[in-house]
């Protein structure tokens, strides 16, 4: 069992990294991000300053690559659907479950990869974190993807057509964006939105990577979030695993 | 018997907004396939066949109906089975991005081949790709990516092999190709189980084949055998009164069928059959506007079983 989830994670490892252009493009977006937002987000800042205004997006940024990077990558099962791959090897002894875990595995590896390089860039920038509160986010930022992961490919074995994918995709991410804070915290919007925030998971995500990267260990957000994920994630793989029953009884 | 099913049913029920249709897609099949054969399941589109490959596959779970697949029951022990079986899809399994060395590879390691890189070079090699065996899925021609799809099936070296269609989209080379490669796998002891809508392939290749229609089997045996039963020769005519001909001609034939604008004639001797006909036709004033003399083929088993010829029933379907 662990053994085949290895081999396909190594296989689809070596697929994405066999034109490393694409995870490097999926990198470059956070970091444009980075140094050409969030200098405009100064003026909302306390403190007024760069390094605050990183301080508040690079979490929202690291929050961003987990999500929306891994939220993709389930058009690549759709090829694989389409091309006749996955039904072959739904007829091999492999352990059927590893065909969808090999991907998600491949999704949180690379996303480690990304999030690294987006610290660097934010470090460079002059932004501090703690070593603790670094595992912390990393963590966090490990089950985020792995819900996101799961989640799509989930739905790619569902919907199984690349343009109900973008759709359905294109349909959640706006409202899921804007309502986690992302760019803007959520303590500027109005009453509403702020009472609609605490339904969207990411908006505990980002606020738990805002208090990481403050400082504040003991800040509530940080096991609500990862309460919140660990239990989004478990649901999503199980469904992912479930729907694979769609293409091979 | 490496494939011993009986009686294996299938429905499929789909659901819109006009509400649930169910199509009967397999509707109590037999198949009995002996070791060492190449045994064809020739059919229309949408006769069934897939449906049942996918079943003895492992992929379908059937309503109902029982298998032995080389040597295991399709129910109880399902991995067992897929792990003597190599199955090649109609639409192949061959990945875009991936180099078809890195995808065979892939394949061995997963079913525990000792040297998978070896296994995968021997295989390569057999299908003389070694040399575009480097590049990626999609910059192979579409031989060669059938070729990739076949050695994928083999890497492992199953006992029984399932092809799906596996020569739709082929140019006359590449099929001539592909029958000779099957030939050879047979010949090296592989059973092969294929389905087909080509009437010269199931003819051509299977030792043994069942034709399938609306979820049946309307008939099994030697391509010889069918036609055999059928009758020896057909005469195919093109004339004014069709029906008139018909009644004109029956006395001298075994059986008489319109298809289309065409009246077939079964004989059992056309040579001499043939002046004959022509005289009953030219007493009656019928004219005749081209005549043809075949030996009888499985279109006409499938014609006699069923009442329509197998092109039209594809065009339908």
């Amino acid at each position: 069992m662990i053994r085949h989830v290895l081999l396909f994670t190594g296989y689809e490892l070596k697929k994405t990294f066999s034109n490393p252009i694409w995870p490097l493009f999926s990198i470059l977006q956070p970091v444009l991000y980075l140094l050409m937002f969030a200098p405009l987000l100064k003026s909302l800042t306390p403190g007024g300053t760069t390094a605050e205004a990183l301080r508040m997006f690079t979490p929202a940024s690291m929050m961003m690559i987990a999500v929306f990077g891994s939220l993709f990558s389930g058009f690549g099962l759709i090829a694989d659907l389409r091309n006749g791959s996955l039904e072959r090897h739904a007829v091999s002894p492999a352990w059927r479950p590893a065909l969808v875990l090999g991907r998600v595995a491949r999704d949180m590896a690379t996303l480690v990869v990304q999030a690294v390089l987006v610290l660097v860039v934010a470090v460079l920038m002059g932004v501090r974190i703690g070593v603790a509160e670094l595992l912390l986010l990393l963590l966090l930022m490990a089950a985020t993807g792995l819900f996101a992961s799961s989640l799509s490919q989930g739905l790619a074995l569902t919907v199984r057509d690349e343009n109900g994918m973008s759709q359905t995709l294109n349909l959640f991410m706006l409202p899921v964006m804007l309502l986690a804070g992302l760019f803007i915290p959520i303590s500027f919007a109005p009453g509403w939105m702020q009472a609609v925030a605490p339904v969207n998971p990411l908006y505990h995500a980002v606020e738990a990577g805002r208090a990481l990267f403050a400082g504040r260990l003991s800040d509530s957000s940080i096991p609500i979030s990862f309460a919140v994920f660990i239990a989004l994630a478990a649901l999503t793989t199980m469904w992912s695993m479930r729907s694979l029953r769609r293409i091979a009884g | 018997m490496i494939i011993h099913a009986q009686e294996l049913r299938k429905t499929f029920t789909t659901r819109n907004r006009k509400g649930a249709t169910t199509v009967e897609a397999v509707r109590g099949v037999d198949l009995d396939v002996e070791r060492g054969q190449i045994f064809g399941v020739l059919g229309p589109n949408g006769a069934g066949k897939t449906t049942t490959i996918r079943i003895l596959a492992t992929l379908i779970a059937p309503d109902a109906g029982t298998a032995v697949v080389a040597g295991h029951d399709l129910r109880e022990e399902p991995a067992a089975v897929r792990a003597r079986l190599g199955y090649v899809s109609q639409a192949g399994g061959v990945e875009d991005t991936t180099t078809a060395r890195a995808q065979v590879v892939m394949a061995a390691r997963i079913h525990g081949v000792p040297d998978p890189k070896g296994a995968a070079a021997d295989v390569l090699a057999r299908f003389d790709l070694s040399e575009v065996a480097d590049r990626p899925g999609r910059t192979l021609s579409g031989g060669q990516k059938r070729r990739v799809s076949i050695a994928l099936g083999l890497v492992h070296g199953p006992p029984l092999l399932f092809l799906d269609e596996p020569t739709t989209g082929l140019d006359p080379q590449n099929r001539a190709n592909l029958w000779d490669r099957i030939r050879e796998l047979r010949d090296a002891g592989t059973s092969v189980l294929l389905s087909t809508h080509y009437l010269d392939e199931a003819d051509a290749l299977c030792d043994r084949l069942v034709i399938v229609d609306h979820g049946r089997v309307v008939a099994e045996g030697t391509p010889g055998e069918l036609k055999r039963e059928v009758s020896g020769d057909v005469v195919t005519l093109r004339l004014d009164e069709t029906a008139r001909a018909a009644e004109t001609l029956k006395p001298y034939a075994r059986e008489t069928r319109v298809d289309g604008d065409a009246l077939r004639v079964y004989v059992d001797d056309g040579e001499h059959t043939l002046p004959v006909l022509l005289r009953a036709l030219e007493e009656q004033g019928i004219g005749l506007s081209s005549i043809a003399l075949d030996r009888s083929t499985l279109d006409d088993v499938f014609l006699a079983k069923t009442g329509r010829s197998l092109r039209d029933a594809g065009a339908a379907a």
